[in-house]
Formats: structure tokens, C-alpha cells, sequence
């Protein structure tokens, strides 16, 4: 959804175009504890910050017009969304399918592999009737016969949002030429960019040639005419199949410290999934302008590793103890011990801001807020946990651990 | 005291606007046409772009010698307005740039004019602006508030207050990069700044803030590039504070002038605040390699430090701020089209060949802070 600087005499931004999901309250999203302890409300949050709005900066409605999204809302498209079975981007799919479905668009979710699979009892698959309660049909088969697991059935647009290689994505790519589809979406990734010295990460950088990836890019490219490419980062959002923010909370609400490797300014991108989402929407909507396009796939902040540990405890209500260590000085694999790359990982969606219109929504205090009352909702703050990475690292620091 | 002073620059005397010309049009609006039919007569100096007429304005910079001023300047006498510098006249009001060619600079140097005076001086100002009946005011030296309301008061038909103020208001945050509706830091050092946008706002005056982030470029006084020059020429090690990895941004003082020309008399960039800088950030280590490409220098030997170990007194040891410290300049993008012409590199270059290059800097080498974190004083042959 599009998101308009507010100014100050409107505090709130300005009206969405309808077929979008209403915006959550976004304000200038400060990382400061003072501004977001209360509730969300607005006068609340006037009375907390004085000098965030006597500086009437921003540009009012007729200056960002421009920028709203241009939703044709006379076509409905037939959307089919081939989504991974497990990880990170799973979620991807559950809320594009739901969006897609709020917007009248008809759709089909496939997953990989079997519908009885153990896989389908985690979240987002367990919450699958959610799509087929908006209309939405739910198939399970194989990318290398997506004819078969859809029965024969025909789409204006597919998503692939499974494959990492192109021996996966290719026969998805081949069977949906050659049953007519027009546009064709493919959930790439923000980590094939070659690490720069000049961040962030843009459209059009440099990405690393032996990537997965890149090879499905390039395919995708050569067989469709209307095809517009992804390359998103980390996401928080109800329904996510692996831990992101959870990491943090559970360190935090069991009063533990929480170590982060090197230095803790590691920048990286934490978007809410329901920017991904609306982006993809986008793209479906106004296929010509997202039409052989590469985008990243991300929100327009980005926020340090030290900082989305401060965030979480903000969001929980509770301090944090943050603690620097060397991975390699420790003899701990970074990628087991810590969610993010222990490095800058920084792109901003400037093609979808240039060519589509689209607009970040991601206000990660009052996002995290939210995530933090689901966390408790569904009792994992009282979950026995075992910390045995995190206590090598403490334990060659000399961090003591309250018991 | 100051006096009023309107100095003449030795020009074809057909282009001076003679001081009773000027108090014929003060404060009264004339219409456009008249304005440039007291032109037309005038031969084009050489070189000369076709003025466009309707747009031609006069034009009071306060400041103009320095930097920012020395190309914005340019650019708006090339597009045909009346640009007037208001200096106390301690550094020359006019000089020939590096690159810059003789006929060029002639051209500049007799359309330019000046208004000598103390701008600090708030009566002053009050009393002589109004007779210049200036369209439009570039703030490219003021730093706090009551330096503005004299000027304000002065020129009450003002079509528009340029105002250079920075990034630097931003609060501190985790969440980067800065954008215009951020919540800036009433406690940070540039509070004369915000105070000075909160004036504009709240007068009547169109008015527009230009928030740079850090400038570079050829006669930049700011030791910023410089800095790293002076060690890459000396064969020494760069030492930066603590992981190096801290993201800065540097944006060329060629298209800062460019933006602040875009901004003059358009409707978008009324009573807006920008955020101009260059297009992509930059680590500490990343700016030092590119220093050392740009003058074609071997690729640096960076030292990291921890900053509190050591005790450099009143001395910088690093000329940025040891923080992340970028803004997004999508804003400019998206409502002015703006794009910045110069990438990292690029602008560098073009800094080192017009400038550090040529053996000119503002601020001799200084690596006593160097040393200390070194641990040893290096004595190399220049």
C-alpha cells in the first residue's frame, strides 16, 4: 500500500486507494521507547514528542499524488502461486494469496510436495483455510509437473516462490509458457548481490555470478515477454514458518543476554511481510510497468543488528543486555548462533518506488509491538528453551547468565 | 558599522545596474516584460545562454564566496538572473575556479554583484536589503534563526527563501536511512538550523530547506576529502575509528548547486525540505579505498582503532561523525526529478583533479592524531 508523508497538520497519511488492506498506524517511525510505549493512538503519541511535529516538513497530498498506486481495478487475473514447502519466504505466498483474494483476483496456491506432509502443520500452512475461505484454491505437487497438480487449469500470471536453482524453476518456467501465461513473477533473493563498499544494494548492482539464483533470473528473462523479478530480505509477520524477531524475544523475556556477532551495526532489512506482498500486487495489477524489472523486495529501512534488539525489548516492555562477540575468536559458526548475516546486508526498493509507486509500510517498533502480543498469545515466552550456542559464546566472554 | 556599498564589478557598463536603477525597482512588482526590455537593449555578453525573461529574477545570496556559493553562483548567472553576494567582503567576492576558463570566469566576474555587509549586523540588514527589491533570497551561510528574520523583515514580497540547512538535525536512530519526515535532535549541533526552519514555517514566506549530508568537491573547506588525500599522498596508513564499516554519504558540491537551482521558483519545492546528498552511502573503509582510486593512489593500508583508548584533546581524528549517518534523497528523486550526476568515484576525481591534485588544499597535513595511533611518529621524505 502506498504510504504519503504525513505533514503536520495531518497526522495521519492521506487516503489509500480502496482495493488495498487498511494501513496500520504508521507514524515517523522513531526507534526512541518514549514514542511508542504507549498505545498507538494518536494523541498519545502528539503529546510524547514535541519537535517531531512542529517541523511541518513533509509534502503535502498534492506533491505525492503522483505516487499512488495506479490499480487497474477492471481486471481480474488468475494468479497461481507455486510456494516453498519450508523457510523463510514460505509466508510470502500465504499473505500475497490473501491479498490477491481481497482484491478479487482468483487463486490458486500450490505447495511443494504432499498435502499430509508433517511440514503442513507449521505456520503458514496450518493457517491454509484462511486462503480457502477467501476463495482461494490450495493444490500440493511438484514444480516439475505443475500441469498435473494443477488439473489442467490455465493462469494470467504465476509467482514462483520455491525455487533457488534453475533445475527447479526451469520446468515451471517451460510449463507455464506453454500454457499461455503472460506474466511471470519469480521470488529471487536480495543475497546474490556481490557485498559493495557503496551500499545499499540497488537494482542493476553487480550479484554474484555462481548464484542459484542468477541463472533462474537470467531464464526467466530469456522464454517471457512480461516478467518481473524479486529480491527480497528478512520478513516478521503473523504466520512465518522460521524464527526472526522470535530470536530476540526469546532471549529477552528470559532476562538472557542477547549476543550479536561483531560489532552490532551490521545494517540489514526487516521488512513486514505485507510490504512484500502489496509490492507483488503491484506488479500484478500494472504488468506493464513492472514488466521485465528487477525489484528488491524489501522495506525502505534499513536497521542495525544492535537496533533490532533494542526494538524487540521496546516492543517487549523489558531490557535487553546486548553482548559483541567474535564468531571465530569464540570457534561458534555465526550462522548457527545468529539469524542475520554478520555483515551489511542493505538494499532499498528504489525500482518499486520509481516504477511502480509502491510505498513502504513496515514501522518496525509498531510491527514488532504486535508481534511481541502474538508471541505471548500463543505462550512461547513460557516455552522451555535450551541457549547451548548461546552459553559457549557467554561462557568463553565470562558473561554470567541469571539463572 | 557597515554602509551600504554596492560594489561594481568592472563590467561593459551596459550591463551595470546602476544604483538608481536599482531603487526604481525596489519593492515595486513590475511586470516581467518591462524587466527584460530594460535588458533586451543591453548587448549579451559573450557566452551568454538566452535569458529567459519571465524567469529571470533577482537574486541575493548571502555568502557565495566560499563553496557552496562559487558554483551555485555560476549557475544562476548562466541562466540569466541578477545575482547579488552579500559578504563582509573579507575573501575576494569573485575567483577563477580551477578549470574554469579565462573568458568564462570574465563573464561571471562582470555580472556578479556585491552588497557588502555584516550580515550579524541586524540593522543593517533590515535597512539596505529593501532597496534592492531582491525576488528571491539563497541562505547558504546562516546558521541560526535571528540571522534570518532581519531578511525577512527586510524583503516582506520575497517569492522565496532558499535555505541550506542539513542532514545533521536528524535525531540519532537505528532505523536509516534519514528521510524529510524523520524526527530531527532539538539538542543536536545544528539547532540553529532547525530553529531557522521552524522560523520559515512559521512566517509567511515560501520558503525551501536544503538538508545536505557531507559535501565534497574542488575547494571544499571542509577537510573532508582532504583529509584522506593528505594520508594517501604521504604513503600513510588511514586510521579509522573502530570497525570501519559506519555508513556515511557524501554528496558533490556540483550537484548541490544543481539542486538548489532546480528548487528556484518551482511550485514542488515550496514549503519543502530535501534531503540532497549523493545516491548511494559509503563505509569509513569503503571512502578510504575510493579516496585512493580517485587520485590514483594504491590501495590504502587501513589501521582500525577503539577511539576511547586514546585522548586527542580539542583535535578531530577522523573527520566524520563515528555513526551511521545517511539520508535518503528519494524525496528530491521523486518530486524534483533530480538525480545526482557525480557517483562516489566520479566526484572524487573530480575533486583531486581540480583540487588536491593541483597541490591546493585549505588545511595543511596535520597526523600528530595519526601518530598517537600509530604509536610511532613516521618521518617520510615528501
Amino acid at each position: 500500500m502506498a504510504i504519503l508523508a504525513s505533514s503536520s497538520s495531518s497526522l495521519l497519511f492521506s487516503s489509500l486507494p480502496s482495493n488495498l488492506p487498511p494501513p496500520s498506524l504508521h507514524l515517523l517511525p522513531r526507534s526512541s521507547l518514549s514514542l511508542f510505549s504507549n498505545s498507538a493512538s494518536l494523541s498519545s503519541s502528539l503529546s510524547i514528542s514535541p519537535y517531531l511535529f512542529s517541523h511541518p516538513t513533509s509534502s503535502r497530498r498534492s506533491s505525492v499524488s503522483s505516487f499512488s498506486v495506479r490499480a487497474s481495478a477492471a481486471e481480474k487475473k488468475k494468479v497461481l502461486i507455486l510456494n516453498t514447502n519450508s523457510g523463510g519466504h514460505a509466508i510470502i505466498g500465504f499473505y500475497f494469496a490473501k491479498e490477491l483474494l481481497g482484491s478479487g483476483h482468483a487463486v490458486t496456491i500450490m505447495t511443494v510436495g504432499d498435502e499430509s506432509s508433517d511440514k503442513m502443520k507449521k505456520p503458514p500452512f496450518n493457517r491454509f483455510s484462511e486462503i480457502v475461505s477467501g476463495g482461494g484454491k490450495t493444490v500440493w505437487g511438484e514444480p516439475a509437473d505443475v500441469g498435473k497438480a494443477v488439473e489442467g487449469a490455465t493462469f494470467d500470471v504465476v509467482l514462483d516462490n520455491n525455487g533457488k536453482d534453475l533445475d527447479t524453476v526451469r520446468p515451471v518456467v517451460d510449463w507455464a509458457k506453454s500454457s499461455g501465461v503472460k506474466q511471470f513473477l519469480y521470488i529471487s533473493s536480495a543475497g546474490i548481490y556481490k557485498p559493495t563498499d557503496e551500499p545499499p544494494h540497488v537494482e542493476g548492482d553487480v550479484v554474484k555470478a555462481d548464484a542459484g539464483h542468477v541463472g533462474v533470473e537470467k531464464y526467466i528473462a530469456e522464454i517471457f515477454n512480461s516478467w518481473a523479478i524479486f529480491r527480497p530480505q528478512y520478513m516478521i509477520g503473523s504466520g512465518n514458518n522460521k524464527d526472526c524477531e522470535e530470536w530476540f524475544f526469546d532471549r529477552i523475556v528470559r532476562k538472557r543476554p542477547v549476543p550479536i556477532p561483531g560489532s552490532g551495526m551490521q545494517l540489514t532489512n526487516i521488512a513486514h511481510v505485507r510490504d512484500l506482498s502489496s509490492m507483488l500486487t503491484v506488479a500484478v495489477e500494472n504488468p506493464g510497468a513492472a514488466s521485465n524489472n528487477i525489484f528488491n523486495c524489501v522495506s525502505d529501512r534499513a536497521v542495525t543488528l544492535d537496533g533490532m534488539a533494542k526494538l524487540c525489548a521496546q516492543a517487549a516492555g523489558l531490557p535487553v543486555e546486548i553482548v559483541h562477540y567474535d564468531p571465530k575468536a569464540v570457534g561458534i559458526d555465526a550462522k548457527k548462533a545468529f539469524p542475520f548475516r554478520n555483515m551489511h546486508f542493505y538494499s532499498e526498493p528504489r525500482a518499486a518506488k520509481d516504477i511502480l509507486g509502491w510505498r513502504g509500510t513496515t514501522n518496525l517498533p509498531e510491527d514488532l509491538k504486535e508481534r511481541f502480543d502474538e508471541y505471548v498469545k500463543i505462550g512461547r515466552d513460557k516455552k522451555p528453551m535450551q541457549f547451548e550456542i548461546d552459553d559457549k559464546i557467554l561462557e568463553s566472554l565470562k558473561v554470567p547468565v541469571a539463572v | 558599522m557597515a554602509k551600504l556599498v554596492v560594489v561594481q564589478q568592472p563590467k561593459p557598463p551596459s550591463l551595470s545596474l546602476l544604483p538608481s536603477s536599482l531603487s526604481e525597482f525596489s519593492g515595486t512588482k513590475l511586470p516581467s516584460q518591462i524587466k527584460y526590455k530594460r535588458q533586451v537593449c543591453l548587448p549579451k555578453p559573450k557566452g551568454a545562454l538566452n535569458v529567459r525573461a519571465s524567469g529571470a529574477k533577482k537574486i541575493l545570496i548571502m555568502g557565495g564566496t566560499r563553496f557552496i556559493g562559487l558554483f551555485l553562483s555560476r549557475l544562476l548567472v548562466k541562466e540569466g538572473h541578477q545575482v547579488t553576494l552579500f559578504t563582509r567582503g573579507k575573501a575576494p567576492i569573485t575567483q577563477q575556479l580551477p578549470g574554469e576558463s579565462d573568458s568564462d570566469y570574465a563573464n561571471f566576474k562582470s555580472q556578479i554583484l556585491h552588497l557588502k555587509g555584516d550580515r550579524m549586523e541586524f540593522d543593517f540588514v533590515r535597512t539596505s536589503l529593501p532597496a534592492e527589491g531582491f525576488d528571491v533570497v539563497y541562505d547558504i551561510n546562516g546558521r541560526e534563526a535571528d540571522e534570518v528574520e532581519p531578511i525577512l523583515d527586510a524583503l516582506p514580497n520575497l517569492e522565496q527563501y532558499i535555505y541550506c540547512s542539513s542532514a545533521g538535525v536528524y535525531l540519532k536512530s537505528d532505523l536509516l536511512p534519514h528521510f524529510e519526515i524523520d524526527a530531527v535532535d532539538p539538542k543536536s549541533r545544528h539547532k540553529g538550523k532547525l530553529n531557522t526552519e521552524t522560523l520559515l514555517q512559521s512566517r509567511g514566506v515560501n520558503w525551501t530547506s536544503i538538508r545536505p549530508v557531507y559535501i565534497y568537491g574542488p575547494l571544499n573547506y571542509n577537510p573532508v576529502e582532504e583529509w584522506f588525500f593528505h594520508r594517501l599522498k604521504a604513503g600513510r596508513p588511514i586510521p579509522v575509528p573502530n570497525s570501519g564499516m559506519q555508513i556515511t554519504q557524501l554528496g558533490h558540491v556540483k550537484d548541490l548547486a544543481t539542486a538548489f537551482v532546480q528548487v528556484l521558483g518551482n511550485e514542488k519545492a515550496s514549503r519543502e525540505i530535501f534531503n540532497i546528498s549523493g545516491e548511494k552511502y559509503v563505509t569509513f573503509d569503503g571512502l578510504a579505498k575510493a579516496c585512493a582510486k580517485a587520485g590514483g593512489f594504491p590501495e590504502p593500508e587501513i589501521i582500525h582503532y577503539n577511539p576511547k583508548e586514546f585522548d586527542f584533546g580539542k583535535k578531530k581524528a577522523f573527520p566524520f561523525r563515528d555513526q551511521h549517518f545517511f539520508a535518503s534523497v528519494d524525496k528530491a528523486k521523486h518530486v524534483l526529478g533530480l538525480k545526482p550526476k557525480f557517483d562516489l568515484v566520479e566526484g572524487l576525481a573530480d575533486s583531486y583533479n581540480l583540487d588536491f591534485g593541483r597541490g591546493t588544499f585549505r588545511k595543511e597535513a596535520d597526523f600528530s592524531t595519526d601518530d598517537m595511533i600509530l604509536g610511532k611518529s613516521l618521518v617520510l621524505q615528501s
